[in-house]
């Protein structure tokens, strides 16, 4: 019961989030220079279009009414047209989804995977010289500019020794379906994920290391030690259970870092997701699908942390008192 | 101040980022080419003439750098000192004022939070033109919530010292009061996030540049590699100097923050110290017949502090036979505790035992201070919980917070009995919550589920899962209320006749030894100063502290009379100890009290003190 209300309370936060967000954008509008029409028609939009956004948008009414009908408008999922294609810049957007989700899925996965399970095995010997240098190449880590660390792999991978592909997703005469497609899409893979997971391999590597042994600390593990769990139990089945909860609440707030390196990324690899949409959005000024992706990124910046959060909540019994 | 320098990570970091700033400051009288004149011939690779050579228009790669540091500097610097203001000033408002200001503001920062500054920076970038100044202003709008965040909680718990509430009652001004006495105290951390913040915008502005966003006229690390991309086969180096050079700043920003961020944070700290352990010694097991449950001879045990080794257990030795009962009593930080952890061999990372030997129903434990192995297994390892048992002080500590009791339970049954299976395991819990009286419905709860009594039973039945022979009670009572503390010493001490175990209490209170130990030993400053039979310790207890631990128990029975409570700090025991320990605080010191260690001296039958005059006061 009690959880089902913290589940309720905490899906009715989103709302405010959406509201500022569609606001924040409404405003950047009003306040930047030249002619607001211009800047969700196009600058080189047909007379007709033209009225047609002055009309839907209400630009010759109040403030208010303004805020309120475009509040209306993105409520309802229409982010405009892009100049560009004329197509629906939310039609765009999702057509492109698949190929961010499998960069983003595939890398943040590793990075979990690989940074925790450094991060545990440091963990046992905090303080010790391991410690201190896998502590510093973590922090160093996440100190790489993502995108230059991409070219330092084209660099070495594919100029000095030709061994991956650095360009898109697929071959261009690689197969289309089959197990052979894969393997391609996999090859083109491998350097674009190496990049984006030195965003966030470094932060689990840390998180984890503080987390565990944080948690080897507590009390409870004297008295699991005490039972006589041997101690590759006390870490993996006991510790890690218990220090794994943070990593959890951070792979929300991580997503937007991982969002940036994603587009940056991209751009590096031509690899035809969101970020690579965003880049030619922004060489051809096509603002709306700027504002769109503005949009779509912090809400689902939101329901990342709102989904790390309910996960949370089911993992932990603490939560919701 | 020396000791954060001294850390290596924060040195270095300071030291690149002294050089950064040198080179900036001086980039216009250095002898450098001009970063934007296209002298040179393009593409050259470094050499002498162009030590990192030249780019696409002949432009002088190492110029550019040194230009390029100025502008990530004043990125770094400015967007960060604009995010930290704003945050200070909203963050200690909504601490300080609380209520429905706060309510609003903390809800305002999560908001803010959640937005990805890349993307708004875009936004804004192409809403308004690529102009450095909009890069900086738009990366503090979306970083601030992170101060206003931590000057929040610092204003939370400094608006409670007892400093800030005089200035207040002496009538000073809330903005005075913040001003003066609260934000200067609390800026510590924000300033180690700041460095943080820095790393960030100096990346964010990169990063811009990289998509070909960045300030057109200035010269940037971000642009240059923007430019380098292009050219990648043909000059690699074009793209690699200006991202090392982001990566050795931004990097020693991260490397400060999070040096600061540990020397500000002695807990981060404590987490590291590790006292130096023995090696466990090898020994054939021979079965001894009749012998005491635990002999323990003079045991020692070290916690390692930054400034000192605390000798918490400084041989102790005493024996217990099967079935009887000792209580160890003394004031907390004589060692107790440390004991019954050196028992069970399980404890912090900083502490190490030095000596002594253990044994157990005969079977050796420890030898010299080192854990005794027995066909390549660790001795203590094969009675734990099956033999020896303990029941730790706070079970809501004690106890896995994540996973409910019952679970707990079945996986300590099941590896001590991996062949009984689920089914029975739960069969034994349910008897056993019968026998300690929780009710069986709430087996499924979890730790904090549960009432501090029920934990404390929980606890309990924990430690008898396995029918051990001993059971070590490292003070089962202390968190309880006076009538449940009653109610479970009163079932400790049923339930050790009935199951006919062994107990070693371990308290602070003598009036609980008084009710269920045969037999009671003093601990101070790590040493037993008396051991002996409980009723003899109540007649005619012979240390001065044992007198005085007596002396402070209330007595409902007998004449009244004024509890004395005993003056002066406990002893520590670390480096040279000349004579007693207890001197100090004791009311018959002399001068031989203070120059030589006292003698243990047998004053009858069971009962030593260690006492100078313990004749005398016999």
């Amino acid at each position: 019961m009690r959880l089902r209300r913290y589940v309720l309370l905490r899906v009715l936060q989103f709302v405010p989030v959406t509201f500022v967000v569609i606001v924040l954008n409404f405003l950047l509008i009003h306040l930047a220079p030249g002619d607001i029409s211009l800047l969700l028609a196009g600058e080189n939009a047909d007379p007709a279009y033209l009225a047609l956004v002055r009309e839907k948008f209400g630009l010759d009414k109040p403030f208010l009414e303004q805020l309120w009908r475009y509040l209306i408008q993105i409520g309802s999922g229409d982010l405009g047209l892009s100049f560009r294609s004329r197509q629906p810049v939310l039609d765009e957007i999702l057509e492109k989804v698949p190929a961010t989700l499998l960069l983003v899925g595939t890398s943040l996965t590793l990075s979990v995977a690989i940074g925790t399970w450094i991060g545990t095995w440091i963990a046992r010997r905090p303080g010790s010289t391991l410690d201190s240098a896998v502590s510093f190449a973590a922090v160093a880590l996440f100190s790489v500019p993502v995108f230059w660390f991409g070219l330092m792999l084209i660099l070495l991978f594919t100029v000095e020794i030709p061994i991956l592909p650095a360009m898109g997703m697929t071959s261009l005469d690689g197969p289309r379906s089959g197990p052979g497609y894969i393997l391609d899409i996999a090859r083109h893979m491998v350097l674009p994920v190496a990049a984006l997971m030195t965003v966030s391999v470094g932060q689990y590597v840390r998180l984890a290391r503080t987390s565990v042994a944080d948690v080897l600390g507590e009390h409870f593990i004297t008295t699991v030690r005490a039972i006589g769990f041997p101690e590759r139990t006390v870490l993996h089945h006991y510790a890690l259970r218990n220090a794994l909860l943070p990593v959890v609440t951070v792979l929300g707030l991580q997503l937007g870092l991982v969002l940036t390196g994603a587009v940056l990324t991209e751009t590096v690899f031509s690899w035809p997701g969101l970020g690579r949409m965003i880049y030619e959005a922004i060489l051809a000024r096509d603002t709306p699908v700027i504002m769109g992706a503005f949009i779509v990124m912090s809400l689902t910046v939101a329901l990342a942390s709102l989904i790390t959060d309910l996960v949370y909540a089911a993992l932990d019994p603490r939560v919701a008192l | 101040m020396r000791q954060v320098l001294r850390r290596p990570a924060i040195a270095l970091s300071a030291c690149v980022l002294a050089f950064a700033l040198a080179v900036a400051l001086a980039a216009p009288w250095l002898p450098l080419p001009d970063p934007t004149a296209m002298a040179a011939s393009p593409y050259e690779p470094p050499g002498a003439q162009h030590l990192l050579g030249t780019d696409n228009f002949g432009r002088d790669i190492l110029s550019r750098l040194v230009w390029g540091t100025r502008l990530a500097l004043m990125v770094a610097i400015v967007s960060s000192l604009i995010s930290s203001l704003l945050g200070i000033v909203l963050g200690s408002l909504s601490g300080y004022f609380g209520g429905w200001v706060d309510g609003i503001a903390s809800r305002t920062f999560d908001v803010f939070l959640l937005i990805p500054t890349f993307f708004l920076v875009l936004l804004i970038v192409a809403l308004f033109g690529s102009g450095i100044q909009y890069t900086m202003l738009a990366i503090a709008l979306t970083t601030w919530p992170r101060s206003a965040r931590i000057m929040r909680s610092q204003v939370l718990t400094l608006k409670s010292r007892v400093y800030v509430q005089a200035a207040l009652s002496a009538g000073a001004s809330h903005s005075r009061v913040l001003a003066r006495h609260i934000v200067p105290n609390g800026l510590a951390p924000i300033v180690t996030d700041g460095t943080i913040l820095m790393g960030l915008a100096i990346l964010t502005e990169a990063g811009l540049s990289f998509l070909g966003l960045g300030d057109q006229n200035a010269t940037s690390w971000g642009r240059m590699i923007f430019e380098g991309q292009r050219h990648l086969r043909l000059a690699p180096w074009m793209s690699i100097f200006p991202g090392l050079a982001l990566l050795i700043l931004v990097a020693a920003l991260n490397l400060l923050g999070d040096g600061l961020n540990q020397a500000l944070n002695p807990q981060l700290q404590r987490q590291s110290l590790r006292a130096k352990r023995h090696e466990p010694v090898d020994r054939v097991h021979a079965p001894q017949a009749a012998v005491p449950i635990l002999d323990v001879r003079d045991l020692r045990m070290e916690y390692r502090l930054e400034a000192a080794t605390i000798r918490a257990v400084d041989g102790v030795s005493f024996s217990l036979s099967a079935g009887g009962s000792l209580g160890i009593v003394g004031e907390s930080g004589c060692g107790k505790s440390s004991m019954g952890a050196a028992l069970l061999q399980v404890m912090a990372p900083n502490a190490a035992i030095t000596g002594g030997d253990v044994a157990f129903a005969g079977r050796p434990m420890l030898a010299d201070g080192r854990p005794v192995r027995i066909d390549g297994v660790e001795a203590i390892r094969a009675i734990r919980w099956t033999r020896l048992s303990t029941i730790f002080q706070s079970a809501i500590n004690a106890l896995n917070p994540v996973m409910n009791v019952q679970q707990q339970l079945i996986e300590a049954y099941l590896l001590h009995r991996p062949e009984a299976g689920r089914a029975a395991a739960l069969a034994r819990i349910g008897d056993l919550f019968d026998v300690i009286g929780i009710p069986r419905r709430r087996m499924a709860s979890y730790p904090h589920e549960l009432s501090g009594g029920m934990r404390q039973r929980v606890m309990i039945a924990l430690s008898l899962l396995h029918e051990p022979e001993l059971v070590i009670a490292d003070e089962p009572t202390t968190a309880l209320d006076v009538l449940i503390q009653d109610q479970i010493l009163g079932e400790i001490d049923a339930l050790r006749r009935r199951l006919g175990l062994a107990l070693i209490l371990i308290t602070h209170d003598m009036g609980i030894v008084a009710e269920s130990c045969e037999r009671v030993a003093v601990m101070y400053a790590g040493e037993i100063v008396e051991l002996a039979p409980t009723e003899r310790i109540f007649e005619r207890p012979g240390h001065p502290y044992t007198q005085a631990l007596i002396a402070s128990l209330p007595t409902v029975s007998g004449p009244r009379r004024v509890l004395s409570a005993l003056p002066g700090e406990p002893f520590v025991p670390a480096g040279d100890i000349v004579g007693c320990r207890f001197a100090p605080r004791c009311r018959m010191a002399a001068d031989i009290c203070r120059s030589t260690v006292p003698p243990r001296v047998k004053t009858g039958e069971g009962h030593e003190v260690l006492c100078h005059f313990a004749e005398a006061a016999r």
